[in-house]
């Protein structure tokens, strides 16, 4: 049990109440609770407890350890077809090299893992717990969503072998007339199987949300035309660079943000990131949720409290910027029933902080629960690799 | 002229944090005290604020790289791994818009270095974001690469070094060259017939063995260890730069010929091999110490705000917030070797000053609100 800290629910509320851990889950939540025997207590007085904080679009566990006995261990990255929708994200999951990076340590419990910008269709995304071995068991959930891309990263890998996609033409052009294919596409009538068209038919009919990475405000007003066609698309933005907060559209139909931020000053296209319209839109009720940085193929281990930062500086308030971390993302990713908030029932990912770190640099993580067990507690020797 | 009024100064010098006016004319602080006279000035009110010092950010290679693609990094000459006649300075684009984002990040004084591709790649050159004259010091130290940049750039090539071996007699082997030079030099007495060649690499090792500038040097765990013993053995000053895994040598880096110590960039997760170790905690106990310690950006390929990051990151694992503010301006100048002009906010020195809602190394949501730079504004908030 967790008793006397202030509860952050990740929701938006703030409360001092005790929170009671069973196995992997919060049990009960309420004040005062009275320990049971044998029961472990751990006093929070003075101290803040989170939840553990989501991050939706990471490269923990795929890059392994970064080097291989042989080239290509960025395994998430299939630069061999532009279109490949068939793929699972779930395999570019190492466990053990998620696990080497203590990102406990940085408050973090869950980590997406997606396909790269490099291709139009990508592949799935999946989501993992941060402290583990075994992907299988590590997996939240397997099939988040499906990744797409309409960035020049696309350009940028193909173009100079030369092979398309070498425009934003053909770009475009392909992601509409993909799309309209798997919408005509009859598993049983079509033959042979067409696994492309099978893995985006889920995307048409609304199975599968679709992420779209796009680079500028433009690119996705364009995904967003293209995708009227296509009602039951639940579509995610990715990335919200130039967007300003006058998008109506976005507005209406309450599309979800994925906000990452520039890795480098040098990326033109991500430094149009301005925070400020995308908390515009926020306020018009828009779900934000962040997400590290933008083709950062190695990944900070402080992106989502950076992040937080980041929109702490706009916002000035950790209630509104938290759950951008958490609940958010959480939601996005299909697993806001499993984590991502303090609530009863859900899984115990819950970190306690010796202040809140949105407001003071001083803030320092005491413990981290993942699904009820301790991945990480002050004290503990932070790895040399 | 311009007084800033009301405002709470962290004046990094001996003054220590202080409430007071500041005032500042012609690019120099003219005066600091309670209740100065406003006559003839512009007057900033920096009710609740903070004023700090520009930011010294100690490594970077900010308008040197311009972009994607080949040729882009005019900062890493990738074609000799023996490249001391190099100068950092004619690698800067003045004009590049990078020095915006620089400028927004509250770095006024940059310390650019040639990229880390070479065992030596030549002058570093302390620059201005902004200004009329943009060079502080030049050179400010010569910069030095051990490790796997090295390696890794020409052992594709196979070309030396490919090891750390090759490196260590690299770099010893030209701080012997110069040494030798100077002895020849001295012995001439003036005499052109005794004199030897002309050297430029060579002329550019004379003030590091005379003391004069650091060898600025890409150094990541056990390879300050040998950068010491090279240090000792030439008597000469060293920077230790990047210097993760410094936290398992703070007793060994107290030491004379180490000149500071410059950690960072921090934007990136454990790697195998020199970049193990990330080890924040390092920079309070070089500070304890009384090591002179800096934290950098590496820019312009990290992300943005990451001194601000990286001096927070510091706190969080025990650093005093001002001590950690020091890494970036008296420390930072220190450093560099251009304290006598930037780095605190001192009568007399470059009016390189920046104004900000809270404390920057303490309160996470603090804004940067106004840069002047030799007294001049080059940035202002935009209201909402």
């Amino acid at each position: 049990m967790i008793r006397n800290g202030r509860l952050h629910d990740g929701l938006g509320a703030v409360s001092h109440q005790d929170l009671r851990i069973e196995g992997d889950r919060i049990l009960t939540i309420g004040k005062a609770l009275s320990p049971l025997e044998g029961e472990e207590v751990f006093d929070a007085s003075g101290m803040e407890v989170f939840p553990g904080f989501v991050q939706p679009l990471s490269q923990w566990g795929v890059n392994g350890n970064m080097t291989e006995i042989r080239p290509s261990s960025n395994d998430n990255d299939e630069r061999s077809n532009p279109i490949m929708p068939e793929l699972d994200g779930f395999y570019a999951f190492n466990g053990r090299a998620a696990t080497y990076q203590q990102l406990g340590a940085f408050g973090l419990t869950c980590c997406g893992v997606a396909p790269t910008d490099n291709n139009l269709f990508g592949g799935t995304i999946a989501l993992f717990c941060v402290d583990g071995v075994n992907p299988y068991k590590m997996c939240l959930k397997r099939e988040c969503g499906m990744m797409a891309s309409v960035t020049p990263n696309l350009k940028r890998t193909y173009g100079a072998r030369p092979q398309p996609p070498q425009t934003r033409m053909w770009t475009f052009t392909n992601f509409a007339l993909q799309l309209r294919q798997a919408s005509q596409y009859n598993e049983e009538a079509d033959k042979p199987r067409d696994p492309k068209l099978a893995a985006l038919k889920r995307v048409v009919e609304g199975q599968l949300p679709l992420f779209v990475s796009c680079d500028s405000g433009t690119s996705a007003r364009q995904v967003w035309d293209i995708l009227r066609d296509y009602p039951q698309v639940r579509l995610v933005l990715v990335n919200g660079f130039g967007l300003t907060g006058e998008e109506n559209w976005i507005v209406e139909g309450k599309i979800p943000l994925l906000v990452r931020v520039p890795s480098n000053p040098l990326d033109e296209e991500a430094m149009a990131l301005d925070l400020n319209g995308i908390a515009r839109l926020w306020r018009q009720g828009v779900p934000v949720a962040f997400s590290g940085t933008y083709t950062n193929t190695l990944g900070i281990r402080e992106d989502m409290l950076w992040n937080g930062i980041g929109m702490m500086k706009v916002l000035h308030d950790s209630e509104a910027v938290l759950p951008m971390l958490t609940s958010v993302p959480a939601r996005i990713m299909g697993v806001d029933d499993l984590t991502g908030s303090l609530r009863e029932g859900l899984r115990a990912d819950v970190v306690i902080w010796s202040g809140n770190p949105l407001e003071s640099y001083q803030a320092r993580i005491l413990r981290t629960y993942q699904a009820g067990r301790v991945i990480y507690q002050e004290g503990d020797e932070m790895r040399c690799m | 002229m311009y007084v800033i009024q009301n405002g709470t100064l962290y004046t990094m010098d001996g003054q220590g944090v202080i409430q007071a006016d500041l005032r500042w004319e012609n690019g120099k602080i003219t005066e600091i005290g309670p209740g100065l006279s406003t006559q003839g000035a512009q007057v900033i009110d920096a009710a609740g604020k903070c004023v700090t010092p520009g930011f010294v950010d100690a490594h970077s290679h900010v308008g040197g790289i311009s972009g994607r693609g080949p040729n882009t990094a005019d900062v890493n000459e990738i074609t000799n791994p023996l490249t001391p006649e190099l100068d950092a300075y004619y690698a800067i684009n003045p004009q590049d818009k990078i020095f915006e984002t620089v400028i927004r990040q509250g770095i006024t004084t940059s310390c650019i270095a040639p990229g880390s591709a070479n065992v030596v790649c030549g002058w570093v050159v302390a620059y201005k974001s902004a200004g009329k004259a943009r060079v502080v010091r030049r050179p400010a130290a010569l910069k030095a690469a051990m490790g796997i940049n090295p390696k890794g750039c020409y052992a594709a090539r196979n070309q030396a070094p490919m090891t750390r071996m090759a490196i260590a007699n690299i770099l010893r082997t030209y701080l012997r060259d110069v040494r030798e030079y100077m002895d020849k030099k001295a012995a001439a007495q003036g005499d052109p017939d005794k004199l030897p060649k002309y050297d430029l690499g060579l002329e550019h090792g004379i003030p590091v063995l005379e003391k004069q500038i650091p060898l600025k040097v890409h150094s990541y765990m056990h390879d300050m260890m040998t950068l010491l013993e090279i240090a000792k053995e030439f008597d000469i000053l060293v920077t230790v730069d990047h210097a993760q895994g410094a936290s398992d040598y703070l007793e060994e880096l107290n030491d004379p010929h180490i000149h500071g110590v410059i950690f960072g960039p921090t934007s990136e997760p454990l790697f195998p091999g020199e970049g193990g170790k990330l080890d924040y905690e390092c920079c309070k106990g070089l500070d304890d110490e009384g090591v002179p310690v800096s934290v950098m950006t590496d820019g312009p390929v990290t992300t943005v705000d990451l001194l601000l990051f990286e001096m927070g990151e510091c706190v969080r694992r025990g650093m005093d917030p001002v001590r950690a503010l020091a890494m970036v301006t008296s420390n930072a100048a220190r450093i560099v070797g251009v304290y006598d002009r930037v780095g605190s906010l001192t009568v007399g020195k470059d009016a390189d000053i920046l104004i900000w809602s809270k404390m920057p190394t303490l309160a996470a949501d603090a804004v940067l609100e106004q840069v002047f730079i030799d007294g001049e504004r080059v940035y202002q908030k935009e209201e909402g």
